[in-house]
């Protein structure tokens, strides 16, 4: 076990940002904490780290207790805050050299270490630039840089993507993966369960500071009642459609949308939803245009467990 | 290690232009402005010698101890022998500042009132009074000539604190720079709040980030530290340099001294900076502006601008002027130049001491801390 996080309480005065949050995170995997904002997982992430003071709970790292001076644990790990934090004076390089050799005294050791992670960024042309003439997207990239240079064991990184553009996110992401593959676990936090779910072996749902539910992101789908969402375009509606569809056994919930013409129908878990379906409307004649049939997000397992959305637009 | 956090340390306080600007530019800047203002009074402090003229008759020849007398201090007095024609010319083109003139007793010749009148005066008077008692130690005891009683009659010295006595006094134009310097010194709390905000989880990401380093706390305070004051030990050196070569000011000679002060106060100063930096979580500029307002304060109070401050903290406040650092420094500065002695140095230096042990322990014991009630 890496990390190992056993009812964690953390209170901002009445605040209550960690309600006994409990963590596994195992060696090798890229964990996903996702949770809406202001769900704690930034909270989270400090207090396993030793910068916050917590009020209850335990932490462990690599089975040993966590503390602000476990500097040998500490030399084992490389974070990546949700906010940048370089030095302004700093070029590029510097940045990368200064906190590298935190961790790497051999000089020649850290010459390679802080080039490899220039290159790991696609920083090289940059690397005499101050931070401030970087773009948002550079400036994560160097963020990132600074967190890894010295080739931690694990790493942790706090929404990483926020604010970036869609191009340095998939390289973002993909070095995420090269990392993984490296053999380096990490842990990620995000608010976009797209990513998550694309990259993540095993994911942490949160909401108000506990964790909802965890596993692969099957198990979770598994977890919960519903199934597909089946999309079926219909051109020459009448109301009646919907409450034969909505008396199917299979389907829990059915809209129309007149705009576009769309029947959305979300289904039980379980076999044979679409054909269930569809069988129904032929055998009622009804003509029916394009089909889609998707299947359960993880937005679905949040929402199934909390009864909202995880994010307001999806 | 501490050298890695050292010189990077350094390169960002070097780099931090604003920084610059305000601990090393305003500094000068104020210098020069002091110096144009101030230049009329402090004339005395770059002493030259005196020009004068002395006619040369019958008289003058009769009192060949005044001659005697007149040459055995050189470097007050540049003399010139001349004929009453002449003198009236030299004096009226200005090459001379004054004349005497012995014609049926000492007369001084002069165009203006100013220092170097009143220090021809002032020697005159000296001479006529000492002359008096000369000859009635002599009448009285022959031997005591022979002791060297009339050199210690005229000491240079005592005519430039004469001379300075006319005009506004001379301590008082100096004590203008002195406390310059002492804010320059306690400008280094801009680097200090600089260097703990960089390494305070709380109060930086990037601080965050030094948190998480495996090196031990008080290696990256002390290698922090050391930056700022070697920053600001270089701005307070250009500083001095500049008032006394540049400026021409007088800070006396004991360079060791004037070096030990330095380095002291701006220790204190640097201390002074982590401390408030790190007992409160106010923004950065509000804690700049705490810096700003409590220096300037202690600088009003030493005398930074209104040259009777000092004095009247001193009588009025005496306890204010052993607590302001910023007073404990110009005081130092007076103190090796004025006296002779140096238990008032010593003493300010031992306070001063005081204050950087005090500023510093406080820094260390709020940023020693990792854990922080919230980021
Ligand atoms: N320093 C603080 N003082 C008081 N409350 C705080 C503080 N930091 C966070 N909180 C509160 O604690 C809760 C958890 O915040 P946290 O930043 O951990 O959430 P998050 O999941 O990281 O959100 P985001 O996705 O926005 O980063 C929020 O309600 C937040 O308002
Ligand atoms: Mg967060």
């Amino acid at each position: 076990m890496i990390i190992k996080v056993n009812n964690l309480v953390k209170r901002y005065d009445e605040l209550i940002a960690l309600d006994h949050f409990n963590l596994e995170v195992r060696e090798g995997e890229i964990f996903g904490l996702l949770g809406p904002n202001g769900s704690g997982k930034t909270t989270a992430i400090n207090c396993i780290l030793s910068l916050l003071k917590y009020d209850k709970g335990t932490i462990e790292i690599y089975g040993r207790p966590m503390a602000p001076d476990a500097y040998d644990i500490k030399r084992n790990i490389g974070i990546i805050m949700q906010n940048v934090a370089v030095f302004d004076e700093l070029t590029v390089y510097e940045n990368i050299d200064y906190f590298c050799g935190m961790y790497i005294f051999d000089k020649q050791r850290r010459r390679e270490l802080v080039e490899e992670a220039i290159e790991f960024v696609e920083l090289d042309s940059f690397r005499k630039f101050l931070p401030k003439k970087l773009s948002g997207g550079l400036l994560r990239r160097l963020n990132i840089a600074c967190g890894i240079a010295h080739r931690p064991k694990l790493i942790i990184l706090d929404e990483p993507t926020v604010a970036v553009d869609p191009q340095s996110r998939r390289k973002i992401l993909e070095g995420i993966r090269k990392l993984n593959e490296e053999g380096a676990t990490i842990v990620y936090t995000s608010h976009y369960m797209e990513e998550v779910e694309e990259i993540c072996t095993r994911i942490a749902i949160m909401d108000k500071g506990k964790v909802i539910a965890s596993g692969t992101k099957d198990e979770l789908k598994g977890m919960i009642n519903s199934g597909e969402k089946l999309t079926v375009e219909i051109l020459e509606f009448n109301p009646n459609i919907l409450e034969g569809v909505g008396s199917l056994p299979s389907i829990v919930s059915v809209d129309y949308n007149e705009n576009n013409n769309m029947l959305v129908a979300k289904s039980r878990r379980g076999k044979n939803n679409l054909s269930a379906l569809l069988e129904y409307l032929r055998n009622n004649q009804i003509n029916v245009g394009r089909i889609y049939s998707e299947p359960p997000t993880l937005n679905d397992v949040f929402l199934e467990i909390t009864g909202k959305e995880l994010r307001d637009h999806v | 290690m501490f050298l890695h956090i050292y010189l990077y340390r350094l390169k960002c306080i070097i780099r931090d232009k604003q920084n610059v600007f305000w601990t090393l530019m305003f500094p000068l800047i104020l210098a020069t402005f002091f110096h144009l203002a101030l230049s009329n009074i402090s004339n005395m402090e770059s002493f030259t010698e005196i020009k004068i003229g002395i006619i040369d008759n019958e008289e003058l020849r009769e009192h060949k101890e005044f001659t005697e007398i007149i040459e055995s201090v050189p470097d007050l007095f540049n003399v010139t022998y001349v004929s009453r024609t002449n003198a009236d010319k030299l004096l009226e083109d200005g090459t001379i500042e004054g004349y005497i003139h012995f014609d049926g007793g000492l007369k001084l010749f002069v165009r203006e009132s100013g220092i170097n009148e009143t220090i021809i005066k002032s020697f005159l008077d000296d001479y006529m009074q000492t002359t008096s008692t000369i000859n009635t130690i002599l009448s009285q005891n022959p031997a005591a000539i022979q002791d060297g009683l009339p050199d210690s009659l005229f000491d240079r010295k005592d005519y430039l604190k004469a001379g300075s006595a006319g005009k506004s006094e001379p301590n008082t134009v100096m004590n203008y720079f002195y406390t310059l310097i002492a804010m320059t010194c306690l400008y280094g709390s801009f680097s200090g709040l600089k260097e703990v905000t960089a390494l305070q989880g709380n109060l930086s990401y990037q601080g965050a980030r030094m948190n998480m380093a495996p090196v031990h706390r008080a290696k990256i305070i002390t290698a922090s530290m050391s930056a700022a004051i070697t920053f600001q030990l270089l701005v307070v050196s250009t500083v001095l340099v500049y008032l006394i070569w540049v400026l021409k000011i007088d800070f006396g000679n004991q360079t060791g001294y004037i070096a030990l002060t330095s380095l002291i106060s701006t220790v204190t100063g640097v201390t002074f900076g982590t401390f408030i930096s790190s007992v409160n979580r106010k923004s950065e500029g509000v804690k700049v502006g705490i810096l700003i307002g409590t220096t300037m304060t202690m600088s009003f109070l030493a005398g930074l601008m209104y040259d009777k401050m000092k004095y009247i903290v001193h009588t009025k406040a005496p306890v204010l002027s052993f607590l302001n650092p910023a007073n404990l420094i110009a005081d130092s500065f007076y103190a090796l130049y004025y006296y002779d002695t140096y238990t008032r140095f010593f003493s300010n230096i031992a306070l001063l001491c005081g204050y950087s042990v005090l500023f510093g322990a406080l820094t260390y014991l709020a940023v020693r801390r990792q854990r922080y009630a919230s980021i």
